[in-house]
């Protein structure tokens, strides 16, 4: 077919003949087509399959609101974008587009069945005809419906492409581009005001586009735009979402449209903070209600008038008119005066104005007042269609290839809705409109209900004389909702629009009920018989239009996914061929593997290393808090649950942080260095949540310290020297510090200078071994580290990992906060009544410590558990009960929160949380595992030099 | 600091230039945060004025909140602790690197991923901000030119970040 170009209208190039494919048949259009117009031209009416019953469809719309005709496109490996709408999708060279969901062809589609089966699949049909077995909803009904419904293919393949995003600020930001937000814009010019005015289309103008008579305005008016500095226009840009305080997301398509895209960015997330908000959305055309209103060929009047005017396209050699709205009659009138022949107007109203009458006698129109639409004839195409008298009499066929349906207006308030303005129910528009803001924001236009297309006729559907429950009146045409599924919903009592919506699943999804809302709701009320206020309207999500995953996205993606931090150290162990795990943000060697290595060989080496000379470990990522001022040992009192006041300058102590809940949330060893000045540590994972803590008591319940918190994490390198050896590699490279046992005991703290950079030296062990662990400006890292490693040779120096670390903490009983605790442990609960000031007036925590049930018996408490076969090591998280033979659900008694193989003791180890635990020392215990039941002995927690002999040396 | 040990920076010292923005690692500075509930005892201890507006820079230091301040100086100071006053000097030169990002186009590069409006941050205006998730503190130390202080094991995310922005300005 061809002939539905018409030979002079249109705002298409026609100097620039475009070639693109659609399902694999290559056709002709110009350059400023969309896929939609230029399919059109070529005589293509049959653009896709519906969601649930296949059934065939064309172009209903011209522009964002378009259920039906979603396509494919694809730019090559990984470059696949489904559920585009072809009226937006803009041809260029080459353009390869597909049409979506159905098999074999879109001609011959099996997947049609469903609509013979229709009756069978009415609303809510997979809740009830679905449920029996129960156990074939997972495996046989939900995967068969998932592919027999839906929309396009996901793509499988990475995308290649790059996506960029930025944010910007203005005090004037206007939605839409069309002749209300133009006028805004233009009042805007002549003032100060940052303006930024985004339209989606790829030619600003909006409406105007399909109305000549305004072109030459819209010229004049774009040109003193672009000439105005304070005014940004952004083509092929949608506000999909309003969201608090003026803040509204955007996507720039950049280059979808082009034929050979140069590198860069394909979309562009804009990020707009603006002091006030314009909205000139627009309006959008509604569809009518009656038998067969799916068919491809019947769409929107003024769907016809912008292919007319805008892309010089006929949507059909003889057209009919279906209106309830004088705009209708607008649209045919401008067919017809461009040579398309018209096969009647047909008008649900008695009567219409008059001078609507004397134009269409003019033109030569055939009229049928008083009449609707009551069925179309074709299934792949409109043939004709038979209208009838309202009260049914008065049968007859009408021959044509397009009908246009023009059942009045409806605003677009969504982004008006996602900034929670209010809307009032306008009877004669039979439409919500704006009314109270809830941001600086207004709405101009369209979108505000003011509009001169005339004056219609509001009604759920079109009085048929067929039954409507044997009828297939669409509503929502992207979710495949019928005028009989909603009143079926009404009638298995759903009263509540919210409900209806989910019930039908009409107005959801991608299409967010664009053309369908004001339909369903009127048939709603109509079949409930209450006014539409009554019922509520359904709310609108963003995004206003789909958007890609890419453009949400933004830089992050790959390296720039989100920071892995690393210490100064790192390279050397990457060079080294570390094995990292991730904690926090952190990236940590795990392990130094030597060739031939497992896991466990090199944990088991890197264990008798520090046990028998000395291992080197970075400690960099553990979190560190300057606390400065003369309230400084105060603060620290308060927070801690062990007394700070009295820890002189050059020692350290363990600190136990609690929230007020008094369980456990972070421990670390902190120093005093001055009177005035500690140097505190926290877990690698605990850092920010610990300076946040402390300053929000700092701030909100201690206002009158004097004490001020300074992260210095990142200020130092941490090295870690543990092992007897330890002592004698260090010493020649410190100076003004005497590492001698005597002058420099366990748990001190000395300043000085370590290869002529200074150093806040502790003496601290995590291991039980003699033990320092080095600061250094975190610059200097590195070369000390390597430094170490060289003189360390003659030590039998070893690096070792956060495995090792576990592994000999466990030995020595040191618990880490959030693997042996979970957030519901105490220091009671953990062994750990050392550490909590009996005496202290108040700590954080300490009155829930006092709590009826933190005291009680039968906490779950931290233990030791020896396994009988020393060879079995348990599995972390493994269950623990009294009795193996009881019948499953057993009675659990608790968990293994930490196990290893301990190579120093030749066994393995490990430790607990069980009922009332530290009662049960010496007692066996059974963890049932899938192969067999391990039995174990609860012990003490310290496995290993209990007296501490190792440290003092 | 030291004539045996090398420093070790986080990212290339290599400078990035693109679209006219060029994006380098300042030289090593001293740093130090300054705070105190009274400004007067810093200026005492310090011999010297502070900025007093939150997000002003006077010379080397700026006012960053309600009782905090960042010196940073190329040379380094020796810089009395205080010990005893009700305020605390805190040394944290190694903590942070500076990227220096620069030209015509470097707020632009800057508004990729930082939601302040940069337009009505003037020139000598300092605040603690973030680059999409990353925080920061920006200063801006001429119309075309911004110093962007970041924790040193983010400096190379946000580096990352900054050159791809900036090779992407069209």
């Amino acid at each position: 077919m061809s002939g539905f170009r018409l030979p002079q209208c249109g705002r298409i190039d026609r100097s620039r003949p475009v070639s693109f494919s659609f399902d694999g048949t290559v056709y002709q259009g110009y350059a400023g087509d969309t896929l939609a117009s230029a399919l059109l031209a070529n005589g293509v009416m049959l653009l896709g399959r519906s969601f649930k019953y296949h059934r065939p469809r064309g172009v209903l719309g011209a522009g964002s609101e378009e259920p039906n005709a979603l396509v494919s496109v694809t730019r090559g490996p990984g470059r696949f974008t489904p559920n585009l709408r072809a009226t937006g999708v803009e041809i260029y060279g080459g353009l390869t587009a597909s049409s979506q969901n159905r098999w074999p062809s879109l001609k011959t589609d099996l997947g049609a069945i469903n609509d013979r089966l229709g009756m069978f699949l009415p609303a809510g049909f997979y809740n009830k005809t679905f449920m029996w077995p129960r156990s074939f909803w997972e495996r046989l009904y939900e995967p068969a419906i998932r592919r027999m419904a839906g929309l396009g293919e996901a793509p499988t393949e990475i995308d290649p492409d790059h996506y960029g995003a930025t944010y910007a600020h203005c005090d004037l930001l206007i939605v839409g581009a069309g002749p209300a937000g133009i006028d805004a814009a233009l009042e805007a010019s002549a003032t100060s005001k940052r303006v930024i005015l985004i339209d989606e289309q790829d030619e600003p103008g909006g409406g105007a586009l399909a109305d000549p008579a305004l072109w030459p305005w819209l010229e004049e008016s774009l040109k003193d735009l672009a000439a105005a500095p304070n005014i940004t226009v952004l083509s092929r840009t949608t506000a999909f979402g309003y969201y608090h305080d003026n803040f509204i997301g955007a996507v720039e398509r950049l280059t979808d449209h082009l034929p050979h895209p140069a590198a860069g960015l394909r979309e562009k997330l804009w990020r707009i903070r603006a002091g006030e908000v314009i909205l000139a959305q627009g309006a959008i055309e509604r569809p009518l209600v009656f038998a067969g209103n799916d068919v491809p060929g019947v769409m929107l009047a003024s769907a016809a008038r912008t292919f007319l005017h805008r892309y010089g396209v006929a949507v059909g050699k003889r057209v009919a008119l279906m209106a309830a709205h004088d705009s209708g009659w607008l649209d045919i009138f401008a067919l017809a005066r461009a040579g398309v022949a018209v096969a009647g107007i047909i008008d649900v109203r008695e009567s219409v104005a008059a001078p609507l009458l004397t134009e269409a006698e003019q033109l030569g129109l055939t009229i049928h007042l008083g009449h609707s639409v009551i069925d179309v004839h074709g299934r792949l195409a409109v043939k004709g269609v038979t209208i009838a008298r309202n009260n049914g009499a008065a049968a007859a066929r009408l021959a044509c290839d397009a009908l246009l349906m023009a059942g009045g207006w409806t605003p677009s308030v969504h982004l008006w809705s996602h900034s929670k303005g209010s809307l009032a129910w306008r009877d004669e528009l039979g439409a919500y409109v704006p009314d109270r803001a809830n941001e600086q924001t207004r709405c101009v236009g369209a979108c505000s209900g003011k509009w001169n297309f005339g004056s219609g006729l509001v009604l759920d559907a079109l009085p048929t004389p067929r039954d409507p429950a044997r009828i297939k009146a669409f509503v929502d045409f992207q979710n495949d909702v019928t005028a009989r599924d909603i009143r079926l919903a009404v009638r298995e009592g759903f009263k509540s629009i919210e409900h209806i919506k989910r019930y039908t699943t009409t107005g959801m999804a991608t299409d967010q009920g664009k053309t369908s809302n004001l339909n369903g709701l009127q048939i709603a009320s109509t079949a409930l018989g209450l006014p539409v206020v009554d019922i509520g309207l359904t709310t609108f999500r963003p995004p206003y239009t789909p958007q890609t995953f890419g453009a949400l996205a933004g830089h992050a993606k790959d390296a720039l996914f989100q920071p892995t931090r690393k210490t100064t150290i790192d390279g050397w162990a990457e060079e080294n061929g570390a094995v990292f795990e991730l904690v926090a943000q952190w990236r940590r060697a795990r392990y130094f593997p030597k060739a031939g290595e497992d896991m466990h060989a090199a944990v088991n080496r890197e264990c008798r290393a520090v046990r028998a000379s000395v291992g080197i470990f970075d400690a960099s990522t553990l979190g560190k808090i300057e606390v400065v001022g003369p309230d400084a040992a105060e603060f620290l009192n308060r927070m801690y649950t062990n007394p700070w006041k009295a820890l002189e300058p050059g020692r350290c102590r363990y600190g136990l942080l609690l929230k007020e809940d008094g369980f456990i949330t972070d421990d670390g060893v902190s120093a005093r260095l001055a009177p005035d000045r500690f140097h505190l540590t926290t877990t690698t994972g605990g850092a920010a949540r610990v300076l946040n803590m402390m300053e929000d008591y700092l701030q909100t319940e201690w206002p009158d310290l004097n004490v001020w918190l300074t992260s210095t994490t990142e200020q130092w390198a941490v090295i870690a020297l543990q092992g007897p050896l330890a002592r004698k590699l260090l010493e020649p490279l410190v100076s003004g510090i005497d590492l001698s046992e005597q002058a420099f005991p366990h748990m001190a703290i000395r300043e000085g200078t370590i290869c002529g950079v200074p150093t806040r030296l502790f003496r601290v062990s995590f291991t039980g071994e003699l033990g320092f662990e080095i600061n250094v400006p975190a610059a200097y890292g590195r070369a000390l580290w390597e430094r170490l490693m060289a003189d360390g040779a003659a030590y039998d120096i070893t690096p070792y990992g956060t495995e090792t670390m576990h592994v000999l903490r466990a030995e020595k009983g040191f618990i880490i906060v959030g693997q042996d605790t979970d957030g519901t442990v105490t220091p009671y609960d953990a062994g750990l009544d050392w550490a909590v000031g009996k005496k202290k007036p108040d700590f954080v925590g300490k009155r829930s410590l006092a709590r009826p049930d933190i005291a009680a018996a039968g906490r779950k408490q931290l233990v030791g558990l020896l396994t009988d076969d020393p060879a079995d090591v348990l599995e972390e998280g493994a269950q623990i009960v009294a009795d193996p033979a009881q019948a499953i659900p057993m009675t659990m008694l608790g968990h293994v929160t930490s196990s290893y193989w301990s190579e120093t003791l030749g066994r393995s180890i490990a430790f607990a949380l069980v009922a009332g635990g530290q009662g049960r020392l010496g007692e066996t215990l059974h963890i049932p595992m899938p192969d067999k039941v391990v039995t174990a002995k609860v012990s003490g927690m310290v496995f290993y030099d209990p007296a501490g002999a190792r440290l003092n040396v | 600091m030291s004539d045996s040990l090398t420093r070790a920076e986080p990212v290339s010292s290599e400078p990035f230039a693109a679209q006219g923005v060029t994006i380098t690692l300042a030289p090593p500075m001293a740093r130090l945060s300054l705070r105190a509930r009274d400004r007067a005892t810093l200026e005492d201890l310090l011999g010297r004025k502070l900025p007093a507006k939150i997000g002003a820079t006077a010379g080397e230091i700026a006012c960053l909140g309600p009782d905090e301040w960042l010196l940073r100086s190329a040379q380094g100071a020796a810089i009395p602790l205080g010990e005893g006053l009700p305020l605390a000097v805190t040394e944290i030169s190694e903590r942070a690197v500076c990227l220096i990002v620069e030209g015509p186009r470097a707020a632009e590069v800057l508004m990729a991923g930082c939601p302040l409006d940069l337009e009505l941050f003037a020139s000598g205006r300092a605040t603690r901000t973030i680059f999409e998730t990353v925080e920061i503190i920006l200063i801006r130390s001429g119309e075309n030119r911004f110093e962007v202080e970041v924790w040193r094991s983010f400096a190379p995310w946000l580096q990352l970040a900054l050159t791809t922005a900036a090779a992407q300005l069209r």
